[in-house]
């Protein structure tokens, strides 16, 4: 095993060393380096991909449910809307900010923002429903200035700037990869017809031949959302590349 | 009677501090009949040095604004920003003017297993510590006790501090203070021995212990005749002020606050202040042994401007800002050093620090018989 020692050195480098510890200190007596951002007077520059609060897009969300099945701690759960399609609610008590829903939906319509300093009185007020994600919460900004943090090769420095940060962000859509449902062994379906049930473009379809029902999926219409892959109880659907 | 009184007025004026430039309105209120004594008693130079310079004004004023610029200044060093929010404008000025009304207005708790006359006596009777060495410390032409034996009585009041410190410690009764106390004991031992003869090398330089003609003496300063005893005695002064990296005793984070663990209210802000005193005071004695006490330095125009002007407090003013110089390089110490274990502070103070202090005393003992210094 080996001991942790007090490094051997001569009085003449623990002078050395001394002398430079001394000569910091009056360097940073006069001309110091200032990490602290004086919060609600102004605000740091956050990177464009902070994973902040979630914003949510009525109109790209093809109720696939992706976001509440990969969610790592539970906190998104689907809740059924007036026309008869499912969509997330996030409970922000839960939440752990790691945003795979966002990276999972495949409609693009989760997204993220830079707002990362909401406020709740308790926590049934934390359980975020749909329509509270459409519209980014009311921040009261107090901030006149933006500070950011610079990294040189020399240390880090704090420039301000007198503008004050949009918290939201552009969502760039995500590349899409043409996915296609496709039936890997038909010989084992059992024809239950799950899949044609929680498909929400109607691409599975059954039809009864001389009592055989026979399930056909059109390719066209699949938007690959995955759904019949996760629901098949025989698990012989797989997603390919369209 | 009246002759007594007259003879006491005639004792007090020969003997006035003299400031000209507020000479037109002190000979205003000289005028009004009890205000004129009373100007007459606060301008007697003992009187004056007791409770303006360097005694009770200037040491109240550098408690209520010291721990704000150590804060400050630490912070800086530290890229913090310090004491803020209130006064922002004045950057948290007055935060301890804050700090000691909200003790002030805050309960003492004394526990039921403490003894409770020596818990709330101990903290008030600290001050005695602090205000008796003032009146021994010449700043400038000011002093309240000109002694032959003064260092020494000093030292002796100086010493007061930890047996104080050991008194509380021992009154909290509760093994969190009985453990701080001991701590506090173990380098009360350990710095004191060093102290003292780092001390006794600047004696044996000067050849006086008067600390008014030491200051005198010094046409060179005392640090430039023996670094190594000024070295070893403001190490001292960082064990004996029980600060960063010092701060064995009160160690924040594993003891708590030692001895003063049981406090609040009042009597902590009163322990609080404990250790700015006890700088205050060594930095003091600092200046005088080796920063040459209130012997002002000549700069062409501002010494002929002010000079004249301020009178006896010219040399006071130096004074303090010699003093002041020194307890910020004290408390900016916390900034370059971790904090040591105790095991390291003893055998600093009974390990180098001893080894530094007789070297000192050698030192002064080759120099004053070499015949470099003529006493």
């Amino acid at each position: 095993m080996k001991k942790v020692m007090v490094p051997d050195q001569s009085t003449g480098e623990k002078v050395i060393r001394h002398a430079a510890a001394i000569g910091v200190t009056m360097k940073e007596s006069v001309y110091p380096l200032t990490a602290t951002v004086f919060y609600p007077k102004e605000r740091k520059k956050m990177p464009d991909n902070l994973r902040g609060y979630l914003m949510f897009d009525l109109d790209k969300c093809i109720s696939c449910w992706q976001c509440a099945f990969i969610c790592p701690a539970n906190a998104i759960r689907m809740k059924e809307a007036p026309n008869n399609r499912y969509y997330p609610t996030v409970d922000y008590g839960k939440c752990i900010f790691c945003h795979f829903c966002i990276d999972s939906c495949s409609g693009g319509a989760l997204m993220s923002t830079k707002i990362h300093d909401v406020a709740y009185k308790d926590m049934d007020e934390m359980v975020t429903l749909t329509e509270e994600m459409i519209e980014p919460p009311e921040i009261i900004r107090e901030d006149k200035k933006t500070v950011e943090y610079v990294i040189d090769k020399k240390d880090l420095h704090l420039k301000r700037r007198k503008e004050v940060d949009t918290l939201l962000v552009e969502n760039i859509p995500p590349v899409e990869i043409p996915m296609v449902s496709q039936c890997v062994d038909r010989g084992s379906c059992l024809a239950c017809r799950v899949c044609e049930r929680v498909c929400e473009s109607g691409a599975v379809s059954s039809s009864t031949e001389n009592g055989i029902i026979r399930m056909k999926i059109d390719t066209e219409k699949c938007t690959g959302c995955g759904l019949c892959v996760k629901e098949c109880s025989m698990q012989i659907l797989r997603l390919v590349r369209k | 009677m009246m002759e007594l009184i007259n003879t006491l007025i005639s004792t007090m004026m020969s003997n006035q501090v003299s400031i000209p430039l507020a000479e037109p309105i002190l000979e205003l209120l000289r005028d009004i009949p009890l205000v004129g004594e009373m100007i007459a008693l606060i301008l007697w130079r003992p009187i004056f040095a007791a409770l303006i310079c360097p005694g009770l004004t200037v040491g109240g004023i550098l408690l209520l604004f010291f721990p704000w610029i150590e804060r400050k200044l630490c912070g800086r060093i530290q890229w913090r920003v310090g004491p803020h929010e209130i006064v922002w404008w004045l950057g948290g000025l007055i935060q301890i003017l804050a700090d000691t009304l909200r003790f002030l207005f805050q309960e003492v708790i004394v526990h039921k297993d403490a003894h409770k006359h020596y818990f709330l006596q101990f903290p008030f009777l600290s001050f005695i510590a602090f205000l008796l060495p003032l009146l021994f410390i010449p700043a400038g032409n000011i002093v309240a006790i000109e002694s032959p034996y003064a260092i020494q009585i000093m030292l002796a009041l100086i010493c007061l501090f930890p047996v104080f410190i050991l008194g509380l410690g021992w009154a909290s009764n509760s093994r969190f203070s009985f453990i701080g106390t001991v701590r506090e004991a173990f380098m009360y031992f350990a710095y004191e021995v060093s102290f003292i003869i780092a001390i006794l090398a600047m004696i044996v330089l000067y050849g006086t212990s008067d600390m008014v003609s030491i200051v005198d003496k010094q046409s060179i300063w005392g640090i430039a005749l023996n670094p190594i005893a000024a070295l070893a005695f403001f190490i001292a002064a960082a064990m004996a002020t029980s600060r960063l990296p010092f701060e064995i005793a009160e160690a924040d984070q594993e003891v708590a606050a030692g001895p003063h663990v049981e406090y609040s209210g009042i009597a902590f802000g009163l322990i609080y202040v404990m250790c700015y005193e006890k700088a205050y005071v060594l930095s003091g004695l600092m200046t005088v042994l080796f920063l040459g006490g209130g012997s002002a330095p000549y700069i062409p125009v501002i010494t002929d401007l002010l000079a004249p002007l301020l009178g006896d407090l010219w040399g006071a003013m130096w004074f303090v800002l010699k003093t002041i110089i020194v307890m910020t390089t004290l408390f900016v110490l916390r900034t370059i050093y971790p904090r040591y274990r105790l095991d390291q502070g003893l055998s600093i103070g009974w390990g180098a620090m001893l080894g530094l202090s007789v070297i000192a005393l050698a030192l002064s003992l080759a120099l004053v018989a070499g015949g470099v210094i003529v006493i």
